[in-house]
């Protein structure tokens, strides 16, 4: 997924457009938004990032999960069964984007890219809402798709590359 | 000035605005399985040295403690989960990767070895003990006739407990206060030295009282070796391990970290021990209950600050 931190204007559409097609307990968030000010006034930029799971190629959670609940599915989006986990909360610790949370029925809960809707050919429902359309979402590994595409033209960055987990989340800069 | 601002819109309970996700389960259960760690390995270690008469209480009693610490422990453990129903599920796969799956499976080992030690020796604590049925008798003779091989399990795989105590922080490249495989041995040793006060406590041989403080101010020297070298460490790396570091030099756990576990953990049982042995008297139980509230507060600190250490971006 690739995210248009010029374009975002941090409406949180996405969060709420998550919460509502995942049914995610009041309270918790898959999706988040990130506002980072840096500068010296009244030089100040603000960028504005929609943050989620970055679906690691070297997942930590994955590493270290006991039992196998947590693992890599169809593409490399890294998901939990459920009635595998048995909520130790090892990947919640293990993740540095702490995109992960206990679900209050006890196991670990977190973004899936909407698989479910993948499937069916539709976009994950925060890149569907999205006012701005700001997010591109698709096969990295399919040089025709519109999140290949995007990032071949535009300048991206991921977040804490240096922590070594690969992360799959581009944010065009 | 140039500054930055981060302002996020998550707010998850248990790891918002800081991780707080694990509670006192898991450094309790890190104590305790470190302190069955320690004294299962020097029951082990003597032993297989046959010197089980002259260290009557390290190979015989003390590792009486360690089926109920682990019996404890478990519980902990076992507490701690959110989804406990599942908790069966570590037993259904080996996951080398992860640490937790190591453990699992080492206490599956650890725990009925044990039971078992425990039972061959019943009769040193309780001496009318009967076993009643004959199938149990049977079973305390084929482990008595094997009582070796036993030992070297229990050796190896108190060791693995031991270090694996420290391996599951250390694992954690999230948390950057962790990730140093230092965590590993200072685990160890601190399950050890526990392991060592607890056979000065109970024994009432001064041959075996003398060794087990010699042996404890050995080990308390490797921890703080292992603790200086740690802070090293971090101070030569990056810029989070630096900030994470800085949790115990000026940062919020400064004075407990400190205080608690190297001074009143560490250096003034050291030092009473080493009177002790020069030949002062000293009540036995000062330096035992110093060296074990310091091998708890060791964990609980390392667990708190390691989830209060993150990388920023």
């Amino acid at each position: 997924m690739a995210i248009d931190t010029k374009k975002c204007v941090g409406c949180s559409d996405c969060v709420v457009a998550c919460q509502t097609e995942n049914d995610v307990p009041i309270g918790f968030c898959r999706d988040w938004v990130v506002e980072v000010m840096d500068g010296t006034y009244p030089q100040l930029e603000i960028e504005l990032r929609s943050e989620r799971c970055n679906h690691c190629e070297n997942s930590p959670c994955v590493r270290c999960c006991p039992t196998g609940a947590s693992h890599y599915s169809d593409g490399g989006i890294v998901l939990v069964t459920k009635n595998e986990c048995i909520g130790c909360s090892a990947c919640i610790t293990s993740c540095p984007y702490d995109a992960r949370y206990v679900h209050p029925d006890g196991y670990v809960d977190k973004c899936t890219f909407c698989l479910h809707r993948v499937k069916k050919g539709m976009q994950p429902a925060c890149v569907a809402v999205c006012p701005t359309k700001c997010m591109y979402f698709g096969d990295l590994d399919d040089p025709g798709s519109e999140v290949s595409k995007v990032l071949k033209k535009r300048k991206y960055k991921t977040l804490i590359p240096e922590a070594g987990t690969k992360p799959q989340l581009y944010f065009l800069i | 000035m140039r500054e930055e601002i981060i302002v996020s819109g998550r707010n998850n309970p248990l790891i918002d605005p800081q991780l707080h996700v694990w509670h006192w389960e898991i450094p309790t259960y890190l104590f305790l399985g470190g302190l069955a760690a320690g004294v299962m390995f020097f029951a082990a270690l003597y032993y297989l040295r046959g010197r089980e008469n002259d260290y009557r209480t390290a190979v015989k009693l003390a590792p009486m403690i360690a089926p109920i610490a682990l019996a404890l422990g478990l519980i902990a453990l076992f507490l701690d989960l959110h989804h406990k129903l599942y908790f069966w599920r570590l037993y259904t796969t080996i996951r080398l990767e992860s640490p937790m799956s190591w453990g699992a499976w080492t206490l599956m080992v650890i725990t009925p070895v044990s039971i078992i030690w425990s039972a061959l020796h019943i009769k040193e604590l309780f001496p009318n003990w009967d076993w009643k049925f004959d199938f149990a008798k049977e079973l305390i003779a084929f482990f008595q006739k094997n009582k070796k091989v036993l030992a070297w399990i229990m050796l190896i795989s108190s060791a693995i407990l031991g270090i694996y105590t420290g391996i599951l922080f250390s694992a954690f490249n999230a948390r950057p206060l962790w990730n140093t495989s230092i965590m590993g041995p200072l685990f160890l040793a601190s399950g050890l030295s526990a392991g060592a006060a607890v056979v000065i406590w109970m024994s009432k041989n001064h041959t075996e009282r003398k060794r087990f403080a010699q042996l404890d101010l050995m080990i308390i020297g490797i921890e703080l070796f292992l603790i200086i070298h740690m802070f090293m460490g971090f101070l030569a790396s990056t810029q989070v391990q630096i900030d994470a570091v800085k949790l115990f030099l000026g940062g919020p756990y400064t004075a407990s970290f400190w205080g608690f576990v190297v001074i009143l953990g560490m250096i003034v049982p050291a030092i009473l021990e080493g009177l002790e042995l020069k030949g002062y008297k000293i009540p036995v139980a000062i330096p035992v209950v110093l060296v074990l509230f310091g091998s708890v507060m060791l964990r609980f600190i390392i667990s708190n600050a390691g989830q209060a250490s993150r990388w920023l971006y």
